[in-house]
């Protein structure tokens, strides 16, 4: 196998389908991993809700209203005010899905599915999806198209800058889905080649491949310990960017 | 940790920009390459989309870095008086 064939082999996602007649129904391994991860939080969150008398069941409910503490005072209400507390419940969830969906691909025979431009494209029009209800929600609908011209503008440029600012909100959502998309793509994409370096000497001489080993090896445990780092920074600047969108739009005037 | 006036959403906001530049530009070459496409006058739509993206590019960065300073004006004024 061609070495872009084993990084696309290892990186892209594979479909599993059915079919039911004509009708494709696409099962592929990131969308298998996403209902694991899904099902993982979901007994994870029931986990963190119930108050049992166990220490087990205790330090749960204990980590959970921290996490959600952290969520509250660390990201929504500096991004957003004391108006994004209601949606809190969004930003918990998001945060734990965007990490959970990191590190999956941490554990063998898992994907990293935030590697698919689909699946961060889909979390990103749900912020997407906020920022404008928010927008509605605080201002009304009038006055949340209202602020895309900022105070000032001469009538003349309104018909130039209504849609630039329209455009600017778009590639924001764009933007969000773009890097997380590439971050956690291009982390793999070194991983795997740093592992395929060994192999590819190898194969021009044994002993060299061999004296590659340990170097390579070395590399491979410094990039996934930075890949740990990176799962982590990146859902907290997704969800934290998502909140200073959201408060950019409910802060306009 | 804050580095400067600026507060940390404004950190992390400075890092996206970059990006949305970019972006803005690939956005308005692709619309350009689009409607050369369409209307068969390769490459004189390209061009112009890419400089229209550009100047979005432009427009997003200047707007956001007024908008930072306008923020982190009083923080410094709070700084001369002594205050926290």
């Amino acid at each position: 196998m061609e070495v872009s064939e084993t990084l696309a082999h290892h990186i892209l996602d594979h479909d599993f389908g059915v079919m039911f007649g004509t009708l494709h129904l696409p099962i592929t391994a990131h969308t298998v991993t996403m209902f694991c991860i899904s099902i993982v939080l979901l007994v994870m969150g029931i986990l963190m809700a119930r108050q049992g008398k166990s220490g087990f069941s205790r330090l749960m409910h204990t980590l959970g209203e921290e996490y959600v503490a952290f969520m509250r005072d660390g990201i929504v209400v500096p991004g957003m005010g004391a108006e994004g507390k209601t949606f809190v419940s969004y930003f918990c969830t998001l945060f734990l899905f965007i990490l959970v969906s990191n590190l999956a691909g941490l554990i063998p025979q898992m994907k990293t599915i935030t590697s698919n431009i689909a699946i961060t494209g889909g979390l990103a029009l749900c912020s997407g999806a906020l920022i404008v209800y928010c927008g509605i929600k605080f201002h009304g609908v009038w006055g949340f198209v209202k602020t895309f011209v900022p105070g000032g503008t001469p009538w003349w440029l309104v018909p130039l800058i209504f849609p630039l600012e329209v455009v600017s909100l778009l590639i924001r959502v764009c933007v969000l889905a773009i890097r997380l998309f590439a971050n956690m793509i291009s982390g793999h994409m070194v991983l795997l080649s740093l592992l395929l370096i060994v192999f590819i000497i190898g194969q021009l001489s044994k002993m060299a491949g061999v004296g590659t080993a340990l170097p390579a090896m070395g590399l491979e445990i410094a990039m996934t310990l930075l890949e740990l780092l990176v799962a982590f920074l990146q859902a907290y600047v997704f969800t934290l960017l998502t909140s200073i969108y959201a408060g950019l739009v409910i802060h306009s005037h | 940790m804050r580095f400067g006036p600026f507060s940390p959403q404004d950190q992390v906001t400075v890092t996206t920009l970059g990006l949305e530049f970019a972006v803005a530009v690939a956005l308005g070459t692709g619309v350009g390459f689009w409607a050369d496409r369409h209307f068969d006058s390769l490459p004189w739509l390209t061009v112009l989309g890419m400089f229209a993206g550009f100047a979005l590019g432009m427009y997003i960065l200047i707007k956001e870095a007024r908008r930072m300073a306008r923020q982190a004006a009083p923080r410094k004024e709070d700084k001369k008086d002594g205050s926290i």
